[in-house]
């Protein structure tokens, strides 16, 4: 067990943070995008670095990864990655809003990649008092071993990432996306500090 | 004696305590100097206010933009899926963004590269933000980022990729695929033929005498010979077909979708083909001839690897009856049998 | 005189977080359950007159809770505490006997506020 890991008040503590700006985002997403969101409960598992990028290299059928940085206050970042499988991604425009000639395949993955990524990192930051910002999301080239290339070649050091598993069906859509939040070991100290500031309170 | 101290005390405290028309006097000064346009729409999208960026880069100048919606400032923006996306911002308070990658641009402005870029307006970043006042009033400030450099230098660079990717395929001689590449196609088209159960035809050549020939003419002549036979059966071959170097004078074949009965038929062209044709050398005439093997995928095979020895082997078998001539795998086999 | 009430969330956290929120003098009879299952099994068995009920638990989940108080005729109020906070379910649970839905996480004067509204402070 190293200090990177959570201990297993800080995991109860972040999972019920997590359900709390999720439930709070599909609330939101559900006004937006005017239909109902069905929200299971996300499962967060704390990763270590090695175990993800053989995880992801061993999913074969994903079809596209967006990437997202956030940035807030006390040294809290990291990097959301979104993933989609080809059978997901059909019908994007359509939930959006848009109509599908107005904007090509990539767009519509990026655009909703930006507005779950958002959404629901703006409702946790509110949580525990800060405020995020955000890079512009970014299309991970189409190459099968994209993603344990970027992983590995990205700029910070982590060592832990948190896998959001994020599970939205939408009436009358079909979607479906995972959602890993890389967050580099500075930043999960930080974390660790903040869930036990809130743990203190109770 | 004046007392130094005293007055840098006082000049710092000068210094520090700005009063709030300097710092709005800074911030305004910051955003007109910036290199980065700034637009911002109230929750209508009329327009609040604008920088020096966009007034010096817009030519069309309208008297007075301000409070005019932002679709009729700007006409060429797209307005049902840019107010949608605007709602989104406004809705769910969150930032949105709009790269080059995606869409070259969305406001036509002129950028300072006009020569040596291809594209008639400024490539740009840009992001949309959430900006919420005193008075609760929802605002949207829009950020355009002048990317014509790198865009245009991904464009140079994707360019020279595709070209690096061209050469690595290629043989330099040829002109054709070189064995590596054509070794990765035949593996693809092994495993497309297996899983959708489909047909696949291999055809193995070999230039007859192409040593004595070297040494007869010299090499130069070989590597003409080389290249002549490459075009007369590249003429041959259909888009799908994959031609390539397999060694010296040894090419390769890979046909799909064709039956050993159509594979045949197109190495006995092959063959006849080069037989009845003459090649030039220094005012000499050269008249080379090919063997062929030929071979069709049967499900028997381990891998790919076997269709190539397979193919090989009828190569090795219409060099032993006699050259110039088209042996197929199986008239290989029964001829042993024979 | 404090009601016995049961707290049913499986966060330890969210758990504690209703039992801040309580008045002082229910805080000193009350039980929690971590999920659906073994909330039933306490129902069941003991008067629990106030439930505190968590949507979203692996296993036998809120949902599932007010159908089984349905079905075994349990006269208990429920406080549905959730962070699925979409209109649909807020009357879904209402329409499965639930006093009322309160948005997670849960405030302390909120909550009073609720149990006041049905009479039970």
């Amino acid at each position: 067990m190293s200090e990177f890991h959570l201990t297993e008040d800080q995991q109860d503590c972040l999972q019920e943070l997590i359900n709390i700006a999720m439930g709070q985002a599909s609330d939101q997403l559900a006004r937006y995008l005017d239909t109902f969101v069905y929200l299971k409960v996300p499962s967060i598992e704390s990763v270590a670095a090695v175990e993800l990028i053989q995880t992801l290299s061993q999913q074969q059928n994903t079809m596209a990864v967006v990437s997202q940085g956030f940035f807030g206050y006390e040294g809290i970042r990291g990097e959301a990655l979104l993933m989609y499988q080809e059978e997901d991604s059909g019908r994007i425009a359509d939930l959006l809003g848009y109509e599908p000639d107005e904007l090509s395949q990539d767009e519509q993955l990026i655009d909703i990649s930006s507005i779950l990524t958002t959404t629901f990192l703006n409702v946790f930051a509110g949580q525990i008092d800060n405020q995020m910002s955000y890079n512009a999301p970014k299309l991970l080239p189409s190459i099968q071993n994209s993603i344990s290339e970027h992983l590995q070649q990205m700029t910070f050091n982590w060592d832990l990432a948190l896998k959001v598993n994020i599970n939205y069906q939408v009436t009358d859509y079909s979607f479906n996306c995972n959602m890993i939040l890389l967050i580099p070991e500075t930043a999960i100290i930080n974390i660790k500090n903040v869930l036990d500031r809130i743990l203190a309170e109770f | 004696m004046f007392d130094l101290n005293a007055l840098l005390t006082q000049k710092c405290s000068t210094e520090s305590t700005l009063t709030e028309s300097m710092l709005k006097q800074i911030n305004c000064q910051i955003a007109n100097q910036l290199n980065t346009g700034v637009l911002v729409v109230d929750a209508g999208f009329n327009i609040v206010l604008w920088n020096r960026f966009l007034q010096v880069h817009t030519d069309n100048i309208v008297d007075n933009i301000i409070g005019q919606s932002i679709f009729s400032a700007f006409p060429e923006l797209p307005e049902r899926w840019l107010s949608r996306k605007l709602t989104s911002v406004l809705q769910l308070n969150t930032p949105s963004f709009c790269s080059w990658e995606q869409r070259h641009h969305l406001f036509e402005l002129p950028h300072t590269r006009p020569i040596t870029t291809d594209s008639e307006f400024m490539a740009q970043n840009c992001t949309f933000l959430p900006i919420i006042i005193e008075n609760n009033s929802k605002h949207i400030c829009i950020l355009i980022e002048d990317v014509t450099d790198v865009c245009h230098y991904q464009g140079q660079l994707q360019k020279a990729l595709d070209e690096v990717a061209q050469l690595s395929r290629i043989d330099g001689l040829t002109q054709i695929y070189n064995r590596r590449h054509w070794q990765e196609s035949l593996a693809q088209e092994y495993a497309k033929a297996r899983r959708h159960d489909k047909k696949l035809s291999l055809i193995m050549l070999d230039l007859d005498y192409f040593k004595l020939l070297n040494d007869n003419y010299g090499h130069q002549c070989g590597d003409m010979v080389l290249i002549e036979v490459s075009a007369l059966i590249s003429s041959l071959l259909r888009v799908e077909d994959l031609f390539g170097r397999y060694g010296g004078e040894e090419f390769a074949i890979i046909l799909p979708e064709t039956n050993l009965a159509g594979a045949k038929e197109l190495a006995q062209r092959i063959c006849d083909k080069i037989a009845t044709t003459l090649l030039n050398y220094n005012a000499e005439i050269i008249k080379v001839t090919v063997s062929l093997g030929v071979t069709q995928l049967n499900g028997a095979e381990a891998n790919y690897e076997e269709l190539i020895t397979k193919a090989d082997e009828a190569l090795y078998q219409a060099k032993a009856l006699g050259r110039n001539q088209v042996c197929s795998a199986i008239c290989a086999k029964t001829l042993v049998i024979d | 005189m404090s009601p016995s009430v049961l707290i049913c969330d499986d966060s330890n956290m969210a758990r504690k977080q209703v039992l801040r929120s309580l008045p002082e003098q229910w805080r000193t009879s009350v039980q929690t359950a971590s999920n659906g299952a073994e909330a039933l099994t306490i129902l069941r068995d003991n008067s629990v007159e106030v439930l505190f009920l968590d949507l979203t638990m692996p296993g036998i989940d809120g949902i599932g809770v007010l159908q089984g108080i349905q079905k075994l005729n349990l006269n208990c109020s429920v406080f549905v505490i959730s962070a699925d906070i979409q209109p649909e379910m807020q009357s879904k649970v209402k329409a499965l006997g639930a006093k009322e839905f309160i948005r997670k996480p849960v405030k302390s004067d909120i909550l009073i506020t609720h149990l006041q509204q049905h009479g039970l402070l």
